[in-house]
């Protein structure tokens, strides 16, 4: 599905081609999230990393990009790099690089503290808070960007794993992950990206309030936003959220 | 040949001297009388021989009885009580005799000295020859921690009086209490000088059998009594008790007299199975069984508050409830109230406060979510006659001791005769007191449904229960229990699970898949110290324990009750007004209409865990109460009014020739039963309103629709809702909603599929209704294609399908994870809320099938919705009687729904205040019926 002349969504992947950067754009990994889980009492079977694997050689196969940019969350947890974390970090770069990506840029999100020092070793840029590549700009949107940024046309982010909830006929529930694509103000641009986490929840956005979940939403009115769902190997248009709300 | 085989054994058991001819012989001294007087028996002991488990309908006499005891003990018995209870009659000398046994009866009827009477005698024959050591003997377990508390009282009273009568160095039987609120210093003492009487729960035994130090004072154990059998050997509790009781078992190395006592449970035969399991070579363990459930004089009544249950208004019928309620509490010193659910108890004594000026003096609820303190308080009060009347939900069903009850009154079908029994006989004078009970229904489908299940108690026909089967996840747990003690072969552990009796049938890969899982070969070799609960040694097909933490885990998350989280609910202006079950919140979408104590109303919006709705007054719920709270009706029952059904109406078919006369009198409500049909209403216990309301409501059908579909009729009725035009496919299959709902999943799909097109379903115990949009054409050829698609084979795949995209089944799944140790509630003591447990469980349910479809965990999770929550295999049963022409079925048209599937289309459940809307919409269903036969 285009988005513009330079963005593509690719079909029923939770991932974005840009042309003008030969780039993948994803996020909201949540490498080593199993593991993490494990040494916490909930022994879920490892799923995750496959999944992230799968989509990108799907991806890879659609375009031939040789950049990917990760925009936030490559990590699970906050406080530290856990062994699992590590340990998938490590192989899922090894992945990347195998697959032909020249260049690796991380944006850091707010579970991705202490990465930094795993730049040198595995060649990956990493930036700590935002970054302008070409004519985007990329943050994870826990915060703000910064005022010198607030310029630029087109902001990507993730951070809010986002979802709508429908329903069918008699009453059963089904969810879907989206894309969410609205306007800012100023003739400025957001896309805000779907997690690729296999065990992500999803906020479902057309029920529940969204303002306490990023600062963004000060800034953009989520009703106002159109929600593109990942489908079975197809994106669906489900038009604006605000329509999508059951009263 | 056969034959021969069974004489030889008989043979055999008599040289061995297992027949308790040879043993009477023994014990008396050869001396003639004790033979001859129990020589027809001894006939009798020795047919049973070949069959492991039997009745024993032949009582010993008092003197017999007590003979058998010790001398000390007899005469302390003899002094305080008069006459030995039925029970007692069999009790005292089979356990004297070391036989296992299964004891039921009723409240009163000396359950417990039943039991320990004869332990008690042993174990002062033991004390008198100095034998009794610091060391357990008897182990009993109650699944309610409240009642070992009062076994333990129970027990002083004749320890004191026995030691009394002997001299004053005779050392003490000593009586421990251990539970999960036994304090730390008493568990201490407990190890240091072990109670000869432990007191104890199913999960406290899991414990103690996994602790080295204790396991050592358990090893000279002779009797396990398991107490309140009822509430244990139909659930994946009782499933649990049964393994920790083999691996008690396999721990001291021999055997033990087991003991079942419970209330009303039927069939006998299978709870006995469920209490001793089987021997190594598979073949059932003996077991007496002594039925004593009929022994107790029992009187009911169902009765139909007002003359006219269809016309007359929701106020006027709550009015006469009441008015008879009240009469029936000022006529006696105690009533106990028994309402289906939580929200009716507390309703029920709202307005009985209000209508009839009762203080809390007099009355009060009791039910399980109350504290336990007010709960013990109201428990205190009964027992000291205090009360006038008390309301419960299910809590005073069973078990503890609430003094002297006069009265049962029962609100709504109770769904079951055997609980119809239980809580009747809660009242009554002792045991040789009458039970009295009255039970008072609230539309036409209830009455015909407690007629017939009264009718029943009065034959002696009960529901049967059954134990779960497999169960995979509570496996999981005593495999981990079991690799902490030692290490194990893995054809030894498997061969020792199987002596219990719900894993008898368990297959080897069945087995062999759990300790895949639990050795953590579902993740890679580099995190399996992390998920592996237990080591596996592929060469010498051994297992054993893995992990420092383990044994914490073990200790932490043992049981199989589920955590459940409550929501709290509010409306306008932050009043809150109830709670909801958090699966139920997630059920709600914004604008659903659902009841919640007895009002309707509308869903918002929810956050963190809080729901916040509006009243919605008259407006029709969209979520069917029966979600969380109602009780499924059995089979058994279901079947047994199906019987009546018939038996009914074909004794009406003449009578209704006058159809004009009919009709005038059924608008009059003058209806009466004529000659014919009398003589079937008349032995039923019910009341004369009840029995004229049965009759006409049979007579409407009749006349209305030709047909009142039978356990042999399967009525299928095509036809449409009035006001919408929408298409109602009706089955009335009168099976139970555990069943129903199979049968109605499966059809769902079919005629989805067939019309292409989503369709929606409305369920109760009766049948079940497949709704169509109005805009598609149905026909009567349609559904007998449908039904010709369904069989026995595709039944499960279709419902494991539908299932699967239940609600039902990530609830499920996650208990059946929390069970088999797959996602825990405690972890290295930080407990884990069930919020997290529950994070995304339908993410959860992928990953885990992309491992297996087979992952024990999923397979568990299917197995106890299919035959645990629904009832996969009596539905596959039923489609294929269907198909053998067995079940007839036949397919009618009507202009309007026929009277029988009124209730069913305007779904909710009777409960003590009826929705106002859903009774209008009944009695202008019944007005057009009228008009429609009157043509």
């Amino acid at each position: 599905m285009k988005l513009g002349k330079d963005i593509d969504i690719l079909e029923g992947l939770p991932i974005l081609y840009i042309k003008s950067l030969n780039a993948l754009v994803c996020s909201d990994l949540h490498l080593g999230f199993e593991g993490v889980m494990a040494s916490k009492g909930i022994f879920i079977p490892k799923a995750n990393l496959k999944k992230i694997k799968s989509e990108i050689v799907k991806a890879r196969k659609m375009r031939m990009p040789d950049t990917i940019i990760i925009d936030g969350d490559i990590k699970n947890e906050f406080s530290n790099v856990h062994v699992e974390e590590f340990n998938e970090f490590d192989e899922f770069v090894k992945f990347l690089k195998s697959i032909g990506f020249k260049r690796i840029v991380l944006i850091k999100g707010n579970h991705d503290n202490f990465i930094d020092r795993y730049r040198s070793s595995t060649g990956i840029e990493i930036a700590k808070q935002e970054m302008k590549i070409g004519k985007y700009l990329f943050f994870h949107g826990e915060k703000m960007p910064e005022e010198n940024l607030k310029e630029v046309k087109t902001w990507i982010m993730g951070h809010v794993h986002p979802a709508i909830a429908v329903y069918n006929k008699v009453g059963v529930k089904e969810k879907l992950f989206c894309f969410l694509v609205g306007k800012l103000g100023k003739g400025r641009e957001l896309i805000i990206l779907p997690a690729m986490n296999f065990f992500a929840g999803g906020v479902e956005v057309n029920m529940n309030r969204v303002r306490d979940i990023s600062p963004i939403f000060k800034l953009a009115d989520v009703n106002d936003m159109r929600a593109l769902c990942i489908g079975e190997g197809e994106t669906l248009d489900f038009g604006k959220v605000g329509k999508l709300r059951y009263k | 040949m056969a034959t021969f085989l069974i004489f030889f054994r008989a043979i055999v058991a008599i040289i061995s001297g297992r027949s308790p001819r040879i043993r009477t012989v023994q014990r008396h001294g050869g001396k003639v009388i004790a033979v001859t007087h129990s020589s027809n028996r001894d006939c009798l002991a020795i047919a049973k021989l070949i069959f492991m488990i039997s009745r024993y309908d032949a009582p010993f006499s008092r003197k017999e009885s007590l003979d058998s005891l010790n001398a000390n003990v007899r005469d302390w018995f003899a002094e305080k009580y008069n006459d030995l209870t039925p029970p007692q009659l069999y009790s005292f000398k089979l356990i004297g005799e070391k036989k296992n046994l299964l004891i039921t009866a009723p409240t009163g009827s000396g359950k417990t000295f039943s039991a320990f009477m004869s332990i008690i005698s042993d174990l002062i024959r033991m004390a008198e020859r100095k034998e009794l050591e610091d060391k357990v003997y008897c182990i009993y377990i109650s699944p309610l921690r409240a009642l070992s508390n009062d076994i333990y009282r129970n027990l002083e009273d004749p320890l004191n009086g026995i030691y009394a009568k002997m001299p004053q160095d005779a050392k003490k039987i000593s009586v421990g209490v251990r539970t999960g609120d036994t304090p730390q210093q008493e568990r201490q003492r407990q190890l240091r000088k072990p109670p000869n009487i432990l007191v104890t729960t199913p999960e406290s035994l899991a414990i103690l059998i996994n602790s080295k130090n204790f396991a050592e004072h358990m090893k000279s154990v002779k009797y396990v009594i398991i107490d309140e059998i009822h509430e244990l050997a139909n659930n994946k509790r009782g499933v649990h008790l049964s393994l920790s009781l083999e691996r008690l078992d396999d721990l001291i190395g021999h055997d033990f007299v087991r003991i079942g006592m419970g209330a009303t449970l039927y069939p006998l035969e299978e709870a006995a199975r469920y209490l001793v399991g089987y021997n190594e070579d598979n073949t059932e363990r003996d077991c007496y069984i002594i039925d004593a459930t009929w022994d107790k004089k029992m009187e009911y009544l169902a009765m139909c508050p007002v003359k006219d249950i269809i016309n007359t208004s929701a106020e006027t019928i709550e009015e006469n409830t009441y008015k008879i309620l009240n009469n029936i509490i000022k006529g006696n010193a105690t009533t106990l109230v028994f309402t289906n659910t939580r929200s009716g108890t507390e309703r029920v004594v709202y307005n009985l406060m209000k209508k009839f000026k009762y203080g809390e003096q007099d009355l009060a609820a009791h039910h399980g979510s109350l504290s336990r303190e007010t709960r013990l308080g109201v428990e205190d009060m009964l027992k000291k006659g205090k009360l006038k009347c008390v309301v419960s939900s299910t809590s005073l069903e069973l078990g503890i001791d609430i003094g002297t009850i006069d009265n049962v009154v029962q609100l709504g079908s109770p769904k079951s005769v055997t609980r119809a029994i239980q809580r009747i006989g809660r009242s009554g004078h002792g045991f040789y007191g009458i039970a009295k009970g009255e039970v008072i229904v609230m539309n036409r489908d209830d009455l015909v449904e407690c007629a017939v299940m009264l009718d029943s108690a009065k034959r002696h026909t009960l529901d049967s229960f059954s134990t779960p089967k497999n169960a995979l996840d509570v496996l999981a747990q005593h495999i981990v229990g079991m690799c902490l003690t030692k290490t194990w072969r893995i054809d030894d552990a498997y061969a020792m699970v199987k002596r219990a009796y719900p894993y008898g049938g368990l297959q080897k890969k069945d087995f062999d898949g759990l300790i895949e899982y639990l050795s953590g070969s579902y993740v890679g070799l580099e995190s399996r110290h992390v998920y592996g609960k237990i080591w596996m040694d592929e060469k010498e097909n051994t297992i054993g324990k893995r992990g420092r933490f383990t044994r914490l885990i073990y200790y932490l998350n043992i049981g199989t009750i589920p955590d459940t989280v409550s929501v709290n609910v509010y409306s306008e202006g932050n009043k809150w007004v109830g709670s909801i079950e958090e699966e139920f919140l997630g059920r709600l979408k914004p604008g659903d209409i659902f009841v919640l104590g007895g009002k309707p109303y509308r869903f918002d919006h929810s956050r963190e865990m809080r729901a916040y709705v509006t009243r919605a007054e008259s407006r029709m719920p969209t979520i069917p109460p029966w979600f969380s709270e109602q009780l499924p009706l059995t089979y058994e029952l279901a079947v047994e009014i199906g019987k009546f059904r018939k038996k009914l109406s074909e004794s009406m078919a003449k009578p209704l020739a006058n159809r004009k006369k009919i009709v005038s009198l059924l608008k009059k409500n003058r209806i009466k039963p004529d000659a014919q049909s009398s003589k079937v209403l008349d032995s039923m216990p019910i009341d004369r309103n009840a029995k004229n309301a049965i009759f006409g409501y049979f007579a409407e059908q009749l006349l209305f629709a030709k047909h009142v579909p039978n356990d042999r009729l399967l009525l299928i009725e095509k036809t449409k809702d009035r006001q919408t035009k929408r298409n109602y496919i009706i089955f009335h299959c009168l099976y139970g909603r555990r069943i129903n709902d199979v049968l109605s999943r499966a059809f769902a799909i079919l005629f989805s599929e067939f019309y292409e097109t989503d369709v929606g379903i409305m369920i109760n115990d009766n049948g079940f209704v497949i709704v169509i949009d109005s805009g598609i054409k149905t026909n009567k050829k349609d559904v007998d294609e449908i039904i010709s698609e369904l069989t026995g084979k595709n039944l499960v795949r279709l419902i494991k399908d539908n299932i699967r995209r239940t609600e039902m089944m990530k609830r499920r799944f996650r208990h059946c994870a929390a069970r088999g140790f797959m996602i825990l509630r405690n972890y290295k003591g930080i407990k884990i809320s069930v919020r997290k447990q529950q994070f995304n469980a339908e993410a959860l349910l992928k990953a885990t099938e992309q491992i297996s479809p087979d992952f024990p965990i999923l397979k568990e999770t299917y197995r106890e919705i299919m035959e645990d929550v629904m009832d996969l295999p009596r539905a596959k049963d039923i489609i294929s009687r269907i198909k053998s022409g067995e079940l007839e079925y036949k397919i009618i048209e009507t202009p309007l729904p026929s009277p029988f599937s009124h209730i069913m289309i305007t779904f909710g459940e009777p409960d003590i205040v009826m929705m106002k809307d859903r009774r209008k919409h009944l009695r202008e269903l019944r007005k057009q019926v009228l008009s429609i036969i009157a043509e």
